[in-house]
């Protein structure tokens, strides 16, 4: 089956491949047959490196087979969609909301961001 | 056309591993039947309509068969935690389009078998894949609203102490306590910045409600409106954290079916899966004021003995929330309190209840199903 989590590409700088609504510009993190915000047509498009954390947690019990804690953000890419994503750095450690982020290689699937200094 | 709730009942709540989905949901339909007026006892069930997100597929059925129910259309929904009341509004509907004029609604779970820890979320989802917990999702509004001033740690914690304290006159709920807010924020984090004390169990149970086109007899409790919707976009865009503009937009449907406004609320059993949840959810129903929902509930307002007692059951956090079963067991509770049956944890002058579930979360959408249904005591000509 397929991998239902947004697919990052680090070969040439670091961006987020997704979709994009030909007809109302809206920007989605993954493909679909449709703009989820109006029916349009959607073609392929990259997002980010950079965004802006809109809200995070760390988790901390054991959620299937993932090894807690681990940090999570909820991040609006510039000009881009809002994506799940994990934090790089302590895994206990709560990325601060507004806090700017960028894109980094993607381990094991799981799209990651790092807060930018 | 009116719909009357005729009968209620539901299961104990709790881990009961030792007991069957069917057997849970025996004790709720037994109490349900068992409860409507002598004129209710004489008329066929002519269809069931059921809320279960886990099943095992052919747990209706399964249950149904060793009360007789056979024989009539029987209706399976699933729409996550929403599906219980999911399947109370399919059922009024049928009732008021004159398809049907006396329904089962059931709605059971269990999950003690199924899950030793979390809930584990779909891996086929987007966030669920990428690891978002269930009280992750709520997590993320709780630390949305911390940013922006909304609400406190304290506040939040406020709703834990409330709804176990409420719990404590409940002797269905799965988990009761006399808690200070120092104790809910010091039990084990889950999810900054939930604790354990904010989050509500893994629970089996089940509860059922009996829907009549005719009032059969005095304790008979008229369901005014119900509302049922699925969540549209929730991305960037969205100017509200996740739900809350689903809940206000499915109750503004529920209100203006009623012909009544917020205001008219006496009480109401609402999806507090999580504090914040009850937080967010109070304002989105427009019970409370915008802002003034962490206020509410730690000044005692939304209290038993307050202004507006919400979750005088003990809510989700302390009842326990077999997902399925959650709605009617909400619905029962209100059932309960407008008739004047429920005991020490009676709500007083209580005339108009409302429900609110919320059903979540996949990815991308504002919530899978939200339902608010309002309901009238039958003594309450005056409104």
């Amino acid at each position: 089956m397929s991998d239902p989590r947004p697919q990052v590409d680090a070969h040439e700088g670091v961006f987020l491949v997704g979709v994009r609504c030909n007809s109302c510009d809206h920007p989605m993190a993954t493909p679909r047959p449709m703009c989820a915000a109006c029916g349009g047509e959607v073609v392929e498009a990259r997002f980010g490196p950079e965004g802006t954390v809109y809200s995070s947690t760390v988790v901390r019990i054991a959620v299937g087979n993932r090894t807690p804690p681990y940090s999570l953000a909820y991040v609006d890419l510039d000009a881009g969609p809002r994506i799940l994503a994990h934090l790089a750095g302590p895994r206990d450690e709560v990325a601060p909301v507004a806090s700017r982020v960028t894109l980094v290689e993607s381990a094991d699937g799981d799209p990651i961001v790092e807060v930018l200094r | 056309m009116s719909v009357w709730v005729t009968g209620a009942g539901t299961s104990h709540f709790g881990k009961q591993p030792t007991t069957s989905p069917a057997e849970l949901a025996w004790e709720a339909i037994g109490e349900a039947m068992a409860d409507g007026g002598s004129a209710a006892d004489t008329q066929p069930i002519d269809a069931v309509y059921v809320g279960s997100v886990f099943g095992e597929p052919g747990v209706a059925m399964r249950a149904l068969q060793g009360y007789a129910l056979t024989g009539v259309p029987i209706l399976t929904i699933e729409n996550a935690c929403a599906s219980g009341t999911s399947a109370l509004h399919e059922a009024a509907v049928a009732i008021e389009s004159g398809r049907y004029e006396r329904v089962l609604v059931l709605g059971v779970e269990h999950m003690s078998a199924l899950f030793k820890g979390p809930i584990i979320p779909q891996q086929t989802d987007t966030e669920g894949r990428t690891g978002l917990a269930m009280p992750s999702l709520y997590a993320m509004e709780a630390s949305r609203w911390l940013h922006e001033g909304r609400v406190t740690t304290e506040q939040m914690a406020a709703v834990s102490v409330k709804n176990h304290l409420h719990a404590m006159h409940n002797s269905r709920a799965q988990y009761r306590g006399d808690y200070t807010i120092e104790q809910v924020l010091a039990s084990p984090m889950i999810s900054d910045p939930l604790t354990l004390l904010q989050c509500s169990p893994i629970s089996d149970g089940a509860a059922a409600v009996v829907l009549s086109a005719t009032r059969t007899s005095s304790r008979d409790v008229e369901l005014l409106s119900s509302a049922q919707r699925a969540g549209g976009a929730w991305d960037h865009r969205s100017p509200d954290v996740w739900g809350y503009q689903l809940i206000r937009d499915t109750a503004r449907a529920a209100f203006e079916a009623a012909g009544l406004s917020p205001g008219d609320v006496d009480l109401a059993e609402v999806h507090d899966a999580f504090t914040i949840g009850e937080l967010t959810t109070t304002e989105a129903l427009e019970l409370v004021g915008e802002g003034e929902a962490g206020r509410c509930a730690h000044s005692g307002d939304t209290a038993l003995g307050g202004r507006l007692p919400v979750n005088p059951s003990g809510g989700l956090l302390s009842r326990g929330h077999p997902l399925g079963a959650t709605g009617v067991a909400q619905v029962v509770e209100i059932v309960w309190q407008l008739r004047g049956e429920a005991g020490a944890r009676q709500v007083e002058r209580a005339r108009v209840g409302l429900v609110e579930t919320m059903g979540g979360g996949v990815a991308g959408v504002d919530g899978n199903a939200c339902v608010v249904a309002l309901l009238r005591s039958n003594d309450s000509k005056g409104l």
